[in-house]
């Protein structure tokens, strides 16, 4: 069986613990304004455009956004990267794109990988099919969980979709007893106001530091931004300016409350 | 530990000191060898009495609040020349003087001094005159196509470490040894027992020569106290001399008297010759701890005094300028650093965990006195605990390049290989940039760079070099004669063995003038077994003799390789006629060809094994030709991987080449991709540099760029220290980081006077960025930087 994927990474050190490989798979069901991983949007290869360098010269080279790859050929990559995730007690993260939009592709690829002894974790939006979700949470470690926000209506608005899905599916995985790590995107003005925040804090109190192994502030970052232009899509968040450290600190202090360990970041 | 305002003072004076040429030691060793009383000595003899002639005579300085005394000149950063060793003209020191980087200020007196009473004397007697007379035309030519480079051409040999018995033996105590070797002399069956003779005696010489110029310091402190009118100072002038009676002659019993006495050793070491590297202090937190606790027992030693005494010695080293370079020398080392470098951590002998409080009190000297000399490593065994490894990771994060990490077991197990005691194994560690050595014991000279993109391009031009207009190499052939890859691969072999002849055999010469001309009797005292065996330093006379060749630009050369199998061989993209006409007209008008060159084509560094198996080879084939041929010492060749700044160099004398870099740009430095080629992050990088067997060589050098997010928190300093120890589990020897941002750099370029302090990892060692030429500047900026 074969999956769509458009970047695998080795050394990535913010998406669960120690050194890990992180599969990029092609295909999500959100469209986030934010979004830093456009190319990770639509479930088919996308032809894109490289600028390369030669001295003052440059090079328009067209590319494919998008490959197919085989869950073989992901272990053939954990295996070059072993000796650094045993030392670190690392693993490989499935992220996106979201990862559950292919779950036939990502069980297998949970199995083999776990079979070979990898620490598995998988980043998603919870925005999937129950079934596929209960499918592979025997086979998952660590589950990366965004919260993007509360209110049903915002996150149509800003996202696509409802929350409904996302959060049952949430409470799903946290009665499985599975790791969990929460990830919110700090998107000043979008879903950062004082009344959110404060819903945020209450529905994470809920469950508290024994559910929920760690709450990921990730801030707004502009990184994406540029690849819009190369997609072709339209970009929604101009005029948007990242939190501040400072900010960032207030709203760790904010959130400690919960008994959760916070981290600002991956 | 807080920087107290003595050493804060010392510091910044340090910092500001301005290198000046000081024409005092060669003014010494001139009037001494114009003397009578030179006349009719052997050579050991005279060496050593013009150690003592230069030791007697020159000025004294005890700078202001300062703990620690001597100076190699008049006063800090006033540098001394060797005209025995080489000698500078005229026009010399104009260059030196006015050259923009790595320049030396030499007064109007100065030049008269050197122009009337130096170069007369000198003229044609230095030993790099003599050495250019014996050297053969093959050598020449070679030399000046830049297929190597040559250490001892303006330098003296060096590259060794104090070891644990002079950090723990007075000079009292060594002249006993020189006597008891006399008298054991065997007159009747040993051919050279002549030859001892003259040279313990030699080092008698010198050993009265130390404490004699350690006598000097304590009467002229003595001189100060009673001249002092602040009572705290004069106190401390009283002890300081009280001190300088004591050491070196005896062995050092406090904290102050073990730095002090190391001191007068190093001045010793780069007074009687200028040996490269100059000198080290080795494992400083091992040697350290014996008198630390003693005092920490009894009750003398406060952490305000510790620490102000280790600053004052900090400094002492930033003092010291490497002596002014020349030419190709200036090119292959373009820095003031002296290359001493200090080890923590690491092994006991016993071979249990060495890291110990004495470690963790360095590490912060390290981190507060941010300096560029005395340069700093940590031997990373994984018997030693993560918080070592978490501590230096804390000051590389803080951007200066220090200190540098090392794996102790691949150290231990390249000394082994070489048939080294496993006790002398584990008192080693890494000198100068990445070298290994038996700390004490062993004499391990570095004798020049080779230069491996160059060799290869004359593979593919019959051996003819179009820069310099000559025939250098073998005639093997043109690259269209080579019908296969291999074919190409044998005729460069070929190339490679023919050249490393000429340099072993012009080593074995090199080395021969430095036993007959210009033995070190001071620097033999230090090295286990000169003593016992009789013999000189400079003429094999240590335990364990090692020289080595270094190879350079290995990312370089397998992108070119790599590429000519792939464009050329296997996907036949070019014929040679197409792709040699894009190198020759340096891919003017063949821009395309160079862009697939760059981005179309397998890189070394990124785990690659179409690319790396070009690394494997071409290591294994520079080892074949260099490792186990015995040099005229008695010792053998071996190989290391390091540059220094010869990459740059090596870059500025080889045309374009086949992996897409244009003429005369930078080489790849030590075993790290080309600038830019590795795509795949650090561990992809870690496993490509992995391919090549490390513990065959004495040290390789393997430099990262990293974003500085990437030392943002524990959890990134656990997993940085995995990398480390994953990279050490595959046997790497070094690697190091850079952490700052090539914006940062760039910034830099355009802003020099807002960067003054900035300080990077260049290869081996660290420098300021305003210090480095813009080549080489451009180089660091363009090393991938992993984000």
């Amino acid at each position: 069986m074969q999956g769509l994927i458009f970047s695998i990474k080795r050394y990535t050190v913010h998406d669960g613990p120690g050194i890990r490989v992180t599969v990029f798979m092609k295909g999500c069901p959100l469209s986030c304004w934010w979004c830093h991983n456009p190319e990770g949007i639509l479930q088919e290869p996308e032809s894109a455009t490289r600028i390369d360098r030669v001295g003052d010269r440059e090079f328009e080279v067209k590319e494919q956004a998008g490959k197919y790859y085989s869950s073989g050929q992901i272990l053939e990559i954990l295996e070059r990267e072993r000796i650094f995730i045993e030392e670190s007690a690392g693993g490989v993260t499935f992220s996106g794109g979201e990862p559950l939009f292919q779950p036939a592709f990502l069980l297998e690829s949970l199995r083999k990988c776990r079979g070979k002894g990898y620490h598995t974790a998988v980043d998603t939006s919870g925005y999937v099919d129950t079934k596929d979700l209960l499918s592979i949470i025997p086979h998952t470690d660590l589950f990366l969980y965004d919260l993007k926000h509360l209110d049903a209506g915002k996150h149509l608005l800003y996202t696509g979709v409802s929350n409904e899905l996302i959060i049952n599916n949430l409470k799903i995985i946290f009665d499985s007893g599975k790791d969990v790590m929460i990830r919110f995107p700090v998107i000043p003005g979008l879903n950062d106001d004082i009344e959110h925040l404060e819903k945020m804090r209450s529905f994470l109190s809920e469950y508290g530091p024994e559910k929920i192994r760690k709450l990921n502030l990730l801030p707004y970052h502009k990184t994406g931004s540029s690849k819009y232009s190369k997609f072709g899509i339209q970009y929604r968040m101009n005029g948007i300016e990242p939190p501040s450290p400072a900010r960032m600190k207030e709203l760790m202090d904010f959130f400690a409350e919960t008994g959760i360990q916070v981290k600002t970041g991956g | 530990m807080i920087l107290s305002s003595r050493v804060r003072k010392l510091r910044e004076q340090s910092l500001n000191a301005v290198e000046k040429l000081s024409p005092e030691r060669a003014l010494l060793v001139t009037q001494f060898y114009k003397s009578a009383e030179a006349e009719g000595l052997s050579a050991p003899v005279l060496r050593a009495r013009a150690f003592e002639y230069i030791l007697r005579n020159k000025r004294l300085f005890v700078g202001e609040g300062e703990l620690i005394v001597g100076e190699r000149g008049p006063a800090p950063k006033k540098t001394p020349t060797y005209p025995e060793i080489s000698l500078h003209s005229v026009e010399d020191l104009d260059i030196l003087d006015s050259r923009e980087k790595v320049s030396f200020r030499v007064d109007p007196e100065v030049r008269d001094i050197y122009e009337k009473e130096i170069i007369p004397f000198w003229k044609g007697k230095s030993n790099r005159d003599r050495i250019m007379k014996l050297m053969t035309p093959e050598w020449l030519s070679a030399y000046g196509a830049g297929i190597f480079t040559e250490f001892q051409e303006q330098r003296a040999p060096g590259h060794t470490v104090l070891g644990y018995k002079m950090f723990n033996t007075g000079f009292v105590q060594v002249k006993e040894e020189i006597a008891a070797a006399l008298k054991d002399l065997d007159w009747f069956n040993d051919t050279e027992a002549f030859e001892k003779q003259q040279e313990l005696l030699a080092m008698d010489i010198s050993c009265d020569a130390i404490i004699m110029y350690a006598r000097r310091y304590s009467e002229e402190l003595m001189r100060l106290a009673s001249i002092e009118k602040d009572e705290e100072r004069r106190q401390e002038l009283v002890m300081m001399s009280d001190i300088c009676r004591r050491v070196p002659a005896h062995a050092p019993e406090t904290f102050h008297e073990m730095l002090q006495h190391y001191w007068f050793i190093h001045m010793g070491v780069i007074t009687e010759l200028n040996p490269w590297d100059s000198f080290n202090p080795g494992r400083l937190d091992q040697h350290l701890l014996r008198v630390y606790r003693r005092e920490k027992e009894l009750g003398t030693l406060s952490d305000e005094s510790m620490h102000d005494l280790l600053g004052c010695f900090w400094v002492k080293f930033n003092n010291h300028p490497a002596p002014p370079k020349m030419g190709v020398t200036a090119s292959e080392s373009g820095t003031y650093t002296d290359f001493c470098l200090i080890n923590l951590g690491g092994v006991k002998p016993d071979g249990t965990d060495a890291v110990n409080e004495m470690t963790y009190i360095l590490l912060d000297v390290i981190k507060e006195m941010r300096i560029l000399q005395p340069s700093s490593m940590v031997q990373i065994s994984r018997k030693n605990p993560d918080l070592f490894v978490h501590k230096a990771l804390g000051i590389i994060s803080t951007g200066f390049g220090q200190p540098s990490c090392f794996n102790t077991e691949a150290i231990v197990q390249e000394l082994l290989r070489q048939g080294k005691d496993i006790v002398d194994a584990r008192n080693g560690g890494a000198s100068g940039c990445v070298e290994t050595g038996a700390f004490g014991t062993e004499a391990y000279w570095l004798t020049g760079y080779f230069n491996l993109t160059k060799v290869l391009e004359l593979t593919l031009n019959n051996g003819f070099d179009s820069r310099t207009g000559k025939q250098v190499g073998l005639k093997t052939g043109y690259a269209a004669d080579y019908p296969t890859f291999e074919d190409l691969m044998q005729a460069f072999r070929a190339q490679v063995t023919y050249f490393i002849d000429i340099k072993i055999r012009g080593n074995n010469v090199i080395m021969k003038t430095f036993a007959h001309f210009l033995p070190a009797p001071f620097l033999s005292l230090l090295v286990e077994d000169c003593i016992a065996n009789g013999r000189d330093y400079n003429n094999g006379g240590a335990r364990y003799n090692t020289t080595y060749i270094q190879g350079v630009g290995l990312g370089s050369i397998t992108d070119i390789l790599t590429s000519l199998r792939y464009n050329i061989y296997d996907t036949k993209r070019y014929t040679w006629k197409m792709l040699l006409e894009a190198v020759d007209a340096d891919f003017k008008g063949y821009e395309q060809i160079q862009h697939d060159l760059i981005y179309d084509t397998p890189k070394y560094g990124n785990d690659d094994d179409y690319a790396d198996q070009h690394a494997v080879a071409v290591f294994e084939i520079y080892y074949d030709a260099v490792n186990g041929r015995p040099d005229s010492r008695g010792g053998v060749h071996r190989i290391n991987m390091l540059p220094t700044t010869s990459h740059v160099y090596f870059g500025s004398v080889t045309g374009a080449t086949a992996d897409g870099r244009n003429a005369f740009k930078p080489l790849s430095e030590g075993i790290s991709p080309s600038q830019g080629a590795d795509s795949q992050g650090p561990t992809a990088v870690i496993r490509s540099a992995a391919k090549i067997d490390h513990l065959k060589t004495g040290g390789t050098l393997l430099n990262q760029k990293f974003a500085p997010s990437f030392f943002s928190d524990e959890e990134s300093y656990s997993c940085l220290t995995a990398l480390i120890r994953s990279y050490f589990a595959l046997e790497g020897h070094h690697v190091q980081f850079n952490v700052v941002s090539a914006d940062t750099l760039r910034d830099a370029q355009k802003h020099p006077e807002q960067y003054r302090d900035l300080i990077v990892r260049v290869a081996g060692y660290s420098d300021y960025f305003n210090d480095l030429g813009e080549d080489l500047q451009n180089e660091i900026i363009m090393r991938t930087e992993h984000e």
